[in-house]
């Protein structure tokens, strides 16, 4: 693994935006036309490239494919190190894909299009570079990269409070980031002293982790190291408490910025639990999960309450972003197959249909520079196409079975129920129980939004003059609606890639050590032939001493390969 | 076997065309052919799918009875929809005796009231959306009823909901119909959250006793699956089990309207008529009805979920009834009649007799659609009035449409001899017979079944309420009605002020000229209201002859049915696998002066009581106390007209607490304590750091460079490191 690469194809994908940013640069400022096709060439060819990525995956492994190692900083243990897995290579995609989205629609941006283009574009890199970093250093790195171009699109061409609302955003990420930059330094210490070698790679922690070895000499740093990442983790998703950034941010950022921060940016955090979180804490997992889940439903019902009393469009769909990433995290915490692999399935399809909404509440914002909803009313005759790709997109919001929505929201709150009613971690059925509400006050402050917009007698004479969306924005909007209907009636496109790496990482977070499955062992595969299977309890006491489902004992079944029928199987780790 | 009934997916994919068609090209064929021939053609284009579904429906059906009778099920797959290691759901249907039995009652009795809707609403601006929208409801209520799996059962679960949500708010205008839509999908969306928590429990207890199944299969969420494993899954596990059948329940309380959520079912009729016939009488909301008979082996299970089914279901019938006493809207008289009936089909379902709620579902099915199909050609003649108070000795106007709806009449009120006597005749003895729904040894199905005897009665009253109000009586007394209250005119009197609009550089809005062209396009809508002038007139042939088709079924269907057992042994040919032969006919009742009464006589005697109340108050017109003047009404008809203030309640706790709570949370809570907290803190930074802040407004743009400074530099130092050291191993 530590053999020298050069710089390959991923480096391609993650840099491409930037060396487009600097040939925009080169473009004299007046040429607007020329600078924005010019951007949308760069994010389209990064796409592209993407695919091609794609195209070469394998999904029946869990290690990291198109890895790229360049040799950096030794004597620090920092390489330039990046690769992706079936988390990460979607990730890439929904960042290239609504990266180009973005910037088409920036088409509409007016003012200092050059500067625009260029923190774009920029930020495309960084959040790339966030998802295939494979070094503590350079995720850092791109981390906090990624907030710089953000700042500066929302401080810049922002609305009337937009510097509050950029200081803030970079106020609470900066701030709980920090932390993590210390659980780094512990890690690195940690491992350098067991080893002997100084290393940030993710892959050379993960694997003394994995042997026990690295927690064994310090057990009572690791429950603050974990909260040092979670905390940062926490803070971007965003889960309550620390939420208020986003709705300001939201309101304040233009169009593109908005999509690109419900769609992208606030998956860094539910990487960041998936990535960090769950391979490198097992000890200390079981009796972190309750708070976490807590977080999680919390997250959900009071996401949705406040979300149904906004007036402002963009707030209420900030707010629904809140609700949805509870469901992401709720998916993750169960530490079951099914709920992993739906809080990643949740994240992708919160990515294409939050993205949407903020596109669609953008379009007609472009049109009547409003979105408080005493300013619509009666549109639906007014723009019939319009409300269509509207409806579809709000329904796929709400989790409507067919839509992309509706999968991850099911996995996830299956994985929930699986625990929950198990009575693991401690966990109460209450939990799942007060999530699956969540679901109902989706409906509640969705179709409030859509009957405030849509439905009603249109008396707005502004409203009576609007045309409806133009051929170009259709295919734009249309685009996601169908990614909306492909991840609901064939989530497996996007589901089988991930599985491998999601019975990976869940099982080096439950497995005991020397048992966990490790990323820098090639010779290892989770998938491998034979039905092999391990008897396992888990870290709490109190397995099944409380569990509704009369089993006398709770263990794992760790199955070989999908069985080709009617073959026993589980439903994965509990 | 394999292969056998694939053709039965066209019963999918021809309403799934034509509601694409209707989409895609039904403004613009209208367009092209004219306003009137084109709706004829969209109009056949819409009807055109539902009755071929319908063939393919005969057809399949054919193909099933020749079979033996155990081997009576069939699975279509067509591919895998979500798979992860130890689930599976494929997007797999179910054929057998139970699901082709609603596909007929859906596509056959959706045909009929496709082609009534050609004309009900031939008037119609958006005729292609409200058919694209029918079409779909068709599909979605197929997939619901065909599904091999729980899941897939839920996307037409939802789905017909999605479907309804849109119908109702079909003429969104109006922001009450909004109003309306919104809160059938939301209530509707509560019992989804039973349904899916039931899922997710059964997934749990059958993977807790995965190594007792006697079919380990991935499909966890399978009919065939949980059938083959019953005995394990629920077996062992009573209070799993009532937690799974009572979840489940909640589900259907959901779609099939009772108690505690029926109350979004009477608002529903906000939606034009043909749609409330459809969907929210003949076919959608028995779906709860339905899912209790496929997952029929869970409640076999549980006596107490059973028992608690049951008495919802009786008591659903009599509040509702009581209700149907105090409207005057023709559409809402008979919206909680259906919510009446289907807690009847209910109380069959907790007592164990299965087959009696599906016959009961699909005689309803037949009356109930020409009840509301009948109601809107009244509707239609009384240009859009639906209130009974104004209608009156139509029969003389309207021969066709009183002559059809009385027989409906006679049907739902239990006459003897027609289809509504003999399911009803089968759901109580089935309750006042069995010994399923208990709870301990309280007898909770027995009492239901004496209620529904006296729901019974009440029905045949209040429908007899209805027919004569609107059919009989001496006056006409649309001729003389109050005056109407002042109106309000001062929406029509809106100011058209021409605003000065800036450069439209994205060619966003209409020009002044286009403006003009769209207004003379949608002319001007003659809104004709009733007066006392007014000559009512039957309806044209596409909506009378559903009428009579309608008319013959309510006539023989029960008892064709009921010949021999002969719906029973279709649906179940074998005895319950758990109840095995549950007990449906009571001998005797009770001795009366030395006569043994059983049931046949006991509910002919209901419902000639029922009717001879009701003709003895409404042969003579509209009584007094019900007249226009709420005033005067008694104290329970108005109680009963406010619903007993429960939907009041509901709705003001709901809507408005909830506002209040989501407002106080959110400006106190997150606007408040939270960024209080953090405005403190950065306050507090601000007056330490004040020395080196220049002025208050730099302080964005020094927090900015200071980071910008700091990232360049970082990168510079790695870039500079990467220099230094490259390479360096």
């Amino acid at each position: 693994m530590n053999q020298p690469t050069g710089f390959g194809l991923l480096s391609g994908v993650v840099f491409l935006p930037i060396v487009g940013a600097l040939l925009v640069a080169l473009i004299p400022k007046a040429q607007v036309a020329a600078i924005r096709y010019a951007a949308l060439i760069a994010s389209v060819a990064t796409f592209g490239l993407s695919v091609v990525l794609l195209h070469g995956f394998s999904s029946s492994t869990f290690h990291f494919q198109w890895v790229e190692f360049v040799p950096w900083i030794a004597r620090a243990g920092i390489h330039y190190r990046v690769g992706v897995d079936g988390f990460s290579i979607w990730l890439v995609l929904l960042t290239t894909f609504l990266s180009f989205i973005s910037v088409w629609f920036s088409f509409y941006i007016k003012d200092r299009v050059k500067e625009y283009m260029l923190f774009m574009l920029a930020l495309e890199t960084a959040m790339l570079g966030v998802f295939v970093s494979l070094d503590m250093i350079v995720f850092y790195t791109f981390f906090e990269f990624s907030l710089i171009p953000m700042y500066f699109l929302i401080a810049i061409w922002g609305g009337n409070r937009r510097a509050y609302a950029s200081l803030k955003f970079f106020l609470f990420t900066f701030a709980g980031s920090i932390f993590m930059l210390l659980g780094m330094i512990v890690l690195f210490v940690l491992n350098w002293r067991l080893t002997g070698t100084p290393s940030f790679s993710i892959l050379d922690i993960q694997s003394a982790v994995a042997s026990g070895k690295l927690w064994a000499g310090s057990p009572h740093l690791e429950p603050w190291v974990f909260w040092a990442f979670a905390v940062a983790f926490l803070v971007k998703c965003p889960a309550f408490p620390f939420h208020t950034w986003l709705p300001d941010a939201h309101v304040e950022a233009p169009t593109a910025g908005s999509v690109i921060l419900a769609g992208v940016l606030l998956k860094m955090g539910t990487y960041g639990f998936l990535r960090f979180c769950l391979p490198l804490f097992p000890d200390t997992l079981p009796s972190q999960v309750p708070i976490l889940m807590l977080l999680a439903v919390i997250g959900i019902i009071y996401g949705a309450v406040v979300a149904a009393v906004q007036p402002d469009l963009k707030k209420l769909v900030a707010y629904s972003s809140v609700a949805h990433m509870g469901f992401v995290m709720l998916g993750i915490f169960s530490l079951n197959h099914a709920g992993i692999l739906g809080g990643s399935f949740q994240q992708l399809s919160h990515g294409v249909s939050t993205g949407a909404l903020f596109l669609l509440v953008g379009l007609i914002y472009e049109r009547r520079h409003t979105r408080e909803f005493k300013d619509f009313g009666g549109l639906k005759a007014q723009m019939p196409i319009f409300a269509a790709i509207f409806l579809i997109i709000m329904l796929s919001s709400a989790g409507l079975p067919g839509t992309n929505g509706f999968v991850g929201e099911f996995l996830a709150l299956l994985g929930a129920a699986e625990t929950c009613f198990n009575r693991l971690y401690g966990l109460d059925p209450a939990f799942v129980v007060i999530a699956g509400g969540g679901v109902i006050l989706a409906a509640v402050y969705l179709l409030y939004m859509f009957q405030q917009v849509f439905y009603g007698p249109n008396t707005n004479p502004d409203n009576k003059r609007l045309k409806d969306l133009k051929p170009w924005e259709v295919v734009m909007a249309g685009s996601l609606v169908v990614l909306v209907f492909w991840g609901g009636l064939f989530p497996n496109t996007f589901i089988g890639p991930m599985e491998a790496s999601a019975t990976a990482t869940r099982l080096m977070a439950t497995l005991p050590a020397g048992q966990r499955p490790v990323w820098s062992d090639p010779s290892q595969e989770v998938s491998a032939a034979g039905n092999q299977s391990q008897l396992v309890s888990l870290g709490d006491g109190r397995l099944g001493a409380g569990a509704i489902i009369a089993t006398t004992d709770v263990h794992v079944v760790w199955q070989e390969e999908h069985p080709p029928e009617e073959v026993v199987n589980h439903l994965g780790a509990r | 076997m394999k292969g056998q009934f694939d053709a039965i997916m066209w019963t999918l994919w021809l309403p799934l065309i034509g509601s694409l068609v209707q989409a895609l090209f039904g403004k613009w064929v209208i367009g092209r052919l004219g306003t009137a021939s084109g709706r004829r053609v969209m109009g056949f284009l819409a009807v055109l799918p539902v009755f071929a579904a319908f063939g393919v429906g005969v057809w399949a059906t054919a193909k099933l009875a020749s079979i033996e009778p155990d081997a009576r099920v069939a699975t279509v797959t067509l591919f895998d929809w979500i798979r992860i290691q130890g689930l599976r759901v494929p997007m797999e249907f179910r054929v057998d005796t139970l699901s082709l039995t609603m596909v007929l009652i859906v596509t056959g009795v959706g045909a009929l009231i496709h082609l009534y809707a050609t004309g009900y609403m031939g008037e119609e601006r958006d005729y292609p959306r409200f058919f694209t929208y029918m079409n779909l409801f068709i599909v979605l209520m197929l997939v619901l009823v065909l599904a091999g799996n729980l899941a897939v059962m839920f996307i037409g679960w939802e789905g017909v909901g999605l479907c309804s949500y849109l119908l109702i708010g079909f003429w969104y205008r109006d922001l009450s119909n909004a109003r309306a839509a919104n809160k059938a999908f939301i209530v509707n969306r509560i019992g989804d959250w039973g349904m899916t928590l039931g899922m997710f429990l059964l997934v749990v207890l059958t993977v807790g006793n995965w190594d007792k199944l006697s079919l380990q299969s991935d499909r966890l969420l399978s009919f065939d699956t949980i059938f083959a494993n019953m005995h394990s899954i629920f077996g062992g596990h009573p209070v799993m089990t009532t937690a799974i059948a009572l979840l489940l329940f909640v589900g259907a309380c959901g779609k099939s309207a009772q108690f505690p959520l029926y109350f979004w079912l009477p608002d529903a009729m906000a939606g034009p008529t043909p749609v409330s016939a459809l969907i929210h009488a003949a076919t959608m909301v028995t779906a709860g009805v339905f899912m209790v008979n496929r997952m029929h082996v869970v409640f076999e299970y549980s006596p107490v979920a059973s028992a608690v089914m049951a008495a919802i279901g009786a008591f659903t019938a009599f509040f509702a009834a009581l209700i149907a006493f105090g409207q005057t809207d023709i559409k809402r008289v008979l919206a909680y009649s259906t919510v009446s009936q289907l807690g009847f089909m209910f109380v069959a379902c907790g007592a164990g007799v299965y087959w009696a709620g599906i016959f009961h579902v699909t005689t309803h099915a037949f009356f109930k659609a020409l009840l509301f199909l009948g109601a809107g050609a009244v509707i239609y003649a009384m240009a859009h009035e639906q209130d009974m108070r104004s209608y009156g000795r139509l029969w003389k106007y309207l021969p066709i449409t009183a002559a059809t709806m009385f027989v409906a009449y006679l049907a739902i009120s239990g006459v003897p001899g027609l289809s509504g006597y003999y399911s009803k005749e089968a759901i109580l003895g089935g309750a006042l017979a069995g010994e399923h729904a208990t709870i301990g040894t309280v007898e909770l199905g027995v009492y239901s079944g004496w209620l529904a005897l006296f729901v019974a009665m009440l029905t045949a009253w209040y429908m007899t309420r209805l027919t004569w109000l609107t059919f009989f009586g001496k006056t006409e007394r649309w001729r003389s009605l109050p005056a109407p209250e002042e109106q309000d005119h001062s929406e029509a009197h809106e100011t058209h002020g021409h605003e000065e609009h800036g450069p439209d550089e994205h060619g966003f809005f209409y020009s002044a000229e286009e403006m003009a062209a769209r207004e003379a396009e949608e002319g001007h809508e003659e809104h004709h209201g009733l007066d006392g002038s007014h000559a009512p007139r039957e309806a044209p042939p596409s909506m009378t002859i559903p009428l009579i088709i309608l008319a013959a079924c309510s006539v023989g269907a029960g008892f064709y049915l009921e010949q021999g057992d002969k719906f029973k042994t279709w649906l179940y040919p074998s005895d319950l696998p758990v109840l095995e032969h549950v007990r449906e006919h009571p001998n005797v009742l009770f001795r009366f002066l030395g006569f043994a009464v059983n049931l046949p006589a006991l509910s002919i005697f209901a419902a000639a009581c029922g009717i001879f109340c009701g003709v003895l108050i409404y042969s003579r017109g509209l009584p007094r106390r019900e007249g226009w003047n709420l005033a005067g009404w008694g104290r329970f008809r108005r109680a009963a007209r406010r619903q007993f203030g429960y939907d009041d309640a509901l709705m003001s706790a709901a809507v408005d607490g909830g506002r209040e709570v989501g407002q106080a949370i959110w400006l106190n809570f997150d606007a408040g304590i939270i960024d209080g907290a953090v405005n403190g803190i950065a306050r507090l930074f601000g007056l330490l750091g004040s020395g080196l802040r220049r002025a208050q407004t730099g302080l964005v743009r020094s927090y900015a460079l200071l980071m910008l400074i700091g990232g360049v530099a970082l990168i510079g130092w790695m870039a500079y490191a990467l220099w230094r050291f490259g390479g360096g191993q």
